[in-house]
């Protein structure tokens, strides 16, 4: 499905340059859960960010392949990558709250990547029913600005009143006359095609009451009901993949779970490929087949998940899964060993003290 | 009862405690109370690590925060050992202390919060950090010395005394933070979520930074968490707190052997780990608000509300899994020992 070549990124920063990556190679098969654990700064986020040329202005890919289906699209044009960006490749952040437009609505952002992904879908759907495609209320805006002309127009209308002069409120009064004879004129319109399957995308990652929460903006439902509106926007363009970057880290244990058990089911209804990013082992255990661990920009180690919660194969997995704590054991005061990316200037001071302790090897 | 408590070393226990936040309307009428805490009982052992573990919004903060009389509860009372007390103040009750004397119990509790970098201005050195309560407490003598002790009890030097805090990492900056609540001695530490922005290995050095200073200075540590792993990890007893209730509270091994009140269970089982054959519990919906309505048609819609949302949760079939329904642990049970110094609400 995506196969990722010896990968390259630098950040050009101003106290130098910055080697995110250097050289990662994945391979994720079709309908198969990957799991990409490491630490902050490892370059887990960087790895996706840079297979959908996410990346800020400042990073740029200097080496490596990306193959999407075989096909290559490390020099991809802008509207390709538009294509795939949630056409074939979905994803999802780790904070829904700053990932969502504060000021849409849930029925709004989801009908955004219908319209640029399922056109076709829509189109037929609209057809059959004898619906309007989308939009079913013509000549109407936001509420708010609704809100907002129907109060500018009441306040003129009195103080012309007010001032004696009855016929400077007359403009006014048509304005306010005609939103109401639009609002009647459309009064039975049925839902569009655009509408019904926001609804459809929004019953699919099992969210109750779709219709309520269609209508809702972000800041309205709670963090397990933002993360699945989340997904349900990766999913809505009917992708084949899923890119989901630390989708519970900003949830609790029990709302994690309840997102984990959607991402399983939903990969095993679509058999799609499902690409995790992680720092959580724990997480890992439970829903990958295959896990890959990084540590500076770099993939560490390889394998199925038994084998490598079992059998271990390098140092620094070794020292991450002693890190975990457990009642009965002691953990280990193992240094971090984080020493900064940047070459041109010679590593921070701030971690001298860490330097000092136990050196993990790094091959 | 003062007497008994010493024997049994009881440095603080909490009675009956409540904190109801009114929520007004637009007239400023109460319409609706949040039950933040509702009838809290607790009695924290000295030298011992005492768990709080709950989902947000179950209270945990809340309760800290009236624990340091950041917040005046409604209800119920906090009574002090006389180790905390050593018979200078009036009373050994926490809301009867008068403002003299509550500075003198602050100097006695250090807080470690949860963001290191909210807690440190950025624009104070290391040393003015650290060396803030000792000033403010009027301890000015031989200060360059203190926190250069300090420093070094939390694993970092003379070095880093003339930094800013943006120069260190999350890690460090924690340390800083335990640091600075160390200052004055105290004899509780209350630890609000200490390690939950911090990497795993980075998680395990400051675990083991606060074990060895518990040893060194015999601390009493409040530690509140939601991650299971860690408070197995530091606690010898554990409170499982649920919309503002206590509804189970054991030892720590007693309680992750043999949970007892369904919220226990599932949270236990939703805590990933690597045993992959084991029972699964899960539970369905989210967290409930912790808002009660005084007017009485209103609460009753907003329970109205939740049965619906059973009727719904029932249609989806269960995969292997068992579910619990948010609504059915709304039901308000009292405490009942289940077993040695095991106590739960349920039937």
């Amino acid at each position: 499905m995506l196969e990722i070549k010896d990968l390259k990124t630098n950040f050009n920063t101003y106290d130098g340059v910055v080697k995110a990556l250097n050289g990662v190679n994945l391979t994720i098969k079709d309908g198969e859960i990957f799991g990409l654990v490491g630490e902050t700064g490892s370059g887990k986020s960087v790895t996706c960010y840079s297979a959908l040329k996410l990346l800020p202005k400042t990073g740029e890919v200097v080496g490596g392949n990306i193959l999407l289906n075989g096909e290559d699209i490390t020099h991809a044009s802008e509207d390709r990558l538009r294509q795939i960006r949630g056409g074939e490749i979905g994803i999802i952040f780790q904070d829904p709250l700053s990932a969502l437009n504060p000021v849409m609505t849930v029925n709004e952002q989801i009908g955004e990547i219908l319209l640029l992904h399922q056109d076709a879908e829509i189109n037929k759907l609209a057809s059959e029913k004898g619906i309007p495609v989308y939009k079913s209320e013509k000549w109407k805006a936001s509420p708010g600005v609704e809100f907002t002309i129907m109060a500018f127009c009441i306040s003129f209308i009195s103080l012309f009143i007010m001032l004696g002069q009855f016929t400077f409120s007359l403009p006014f009064l048509f304005v306010i006359g005609m939103m109401f004879l639009r609002d009647y004129l459309q009064r039975d319109i049925p839902a569009s095609a655009l509408d019904l399957m926001v609804i459809d995308a929004l019953s699919r990652v099992k969210l109750p009451n779709p219709k309520q929460i269609a209508r809702s903006y972000p800041h309205e439902l709670s963090g397990g009901m933002q993360q699945r509106v989340m997904i349900a926007m990766a999913l809505a363009g009917k992708a084949k993949m899923l890119i989901a970057d630390e989708p519970t880290t900003a949830l609790d244990v029990t709302i994690q779970a309840q997102i984990l058990q959607l991402i399983k089911d939903i990969q095993k209804e679509e058999n799609m490929a499902v690409l995790l990013i992680t720092h959580d082992l724990g997480v890992v255990a439970e829903t990958c087949e295959k896990v890959a661990v990084m540590y500076k920009g770099k993939i560490v180690e390889e394998a199925s998940v038994d084998q490598i919660f079992t059998n271990p194969r390098h140092e620094y997995t070794r020292a991450l899964l002693s890190a975990i704590p457990k009642s009965e054991k002691h953990l280990p005061n193992l240094s971090t060993n984080k020493k900064s990316a940047r070459t041109t200037k010679s590593e921070s001071s701030i971690d001298d003290f860490l330097k000092v302790k136990k050196e993990i090897i790094d091959e | 009862m003062n007497k008994e408590s010493v024997n049994n070393q009881i440095i603080i226990s909490i009675k009956n405690l409540c904190k109801h936040f009114p929520v007004k309307n637009v007239w400023g009428t109460d319409v609706a109370l949040v039950k933040a805490l509702d009838g809290v009982d607790l009695e924290i052992e000295s030298g011992k690590t005492f768990g709080i573990v709950g989902e947000s919004g179950c209270g945990k903060t809340t309760l800290m925060r009236t624990l340091l009389r950041l917040v005046e509860p409604t209800s119920g009372s906090v009574v002090l050992s006389e180790e905390i007390t050593k018979n200078q103040f009036l009373s050994n009750s926490l809301e009867e202390l008068t403002s003299e004397e509550l500075r003198s119990f602050r100097r006695q509790i250090g807080v470690v919060f949860q963001d290191p970098m909210g807690a440190l201005n950025p624009r104070m050195l290391i040393k003015d950090i650290v060396s803030e309560p000792l000033v403010i407490h009027g301890k000015t003598k031989e200060i360059r010395e203190k926190v250069i002790s300090l420093l070094n009890n939390v694993g970092l030097g003379e070095e880093h005394m003339y930094r800013y805090p943006h120069e260190f990492s999350g890690g460090q900056r924690q340390r800083i933070v335990i640091a600075r609540a160390l200052a004055l001695d105290p004899k509780i530490l209350v630890l609000d979520e200490p390690t939950s922005a911090l990497d795993v290995s980075v998680q395990a050095q400051i675990l083991n930074l606060l074990n060895d200073l518990q040893k060194k200075y015999e601390l009493t540590y409040i530690f509140i968490s939601h991650d299971l792993s860690v408070i197995e990890y530091m606690c010898d007893r554990l409170a499982v707190m649920y919309l503002g209730k206590v509804v189970e509270e054991a030892d720590t091994e007693e309680l992750f052997s043999n949970p007892q009140h369904p919220y226990t269970k599932a949270l236990l089982s939703a805590t990933p780990n690597f045993e992959k054959h084991k029972e699964k519990i899960m539970i369905l919906g989210d967290v409930p608000s912790p808002i009660t309505y005084l007017d009485q048609t209103k609460a009753e819609l907003a329970t109205e509300i939740t049965e619906q949302e059973r009727l719904e949760i029932k249609t989806i079939e269960g995969k292997g899994i068992d579910y619990i329904v948010r609504s059915s642990l709304n039901e308000v049970l009292p405490l009942k020992e289940v077993g040695t110094s095991h106590y739960a609400r349920v039937k």
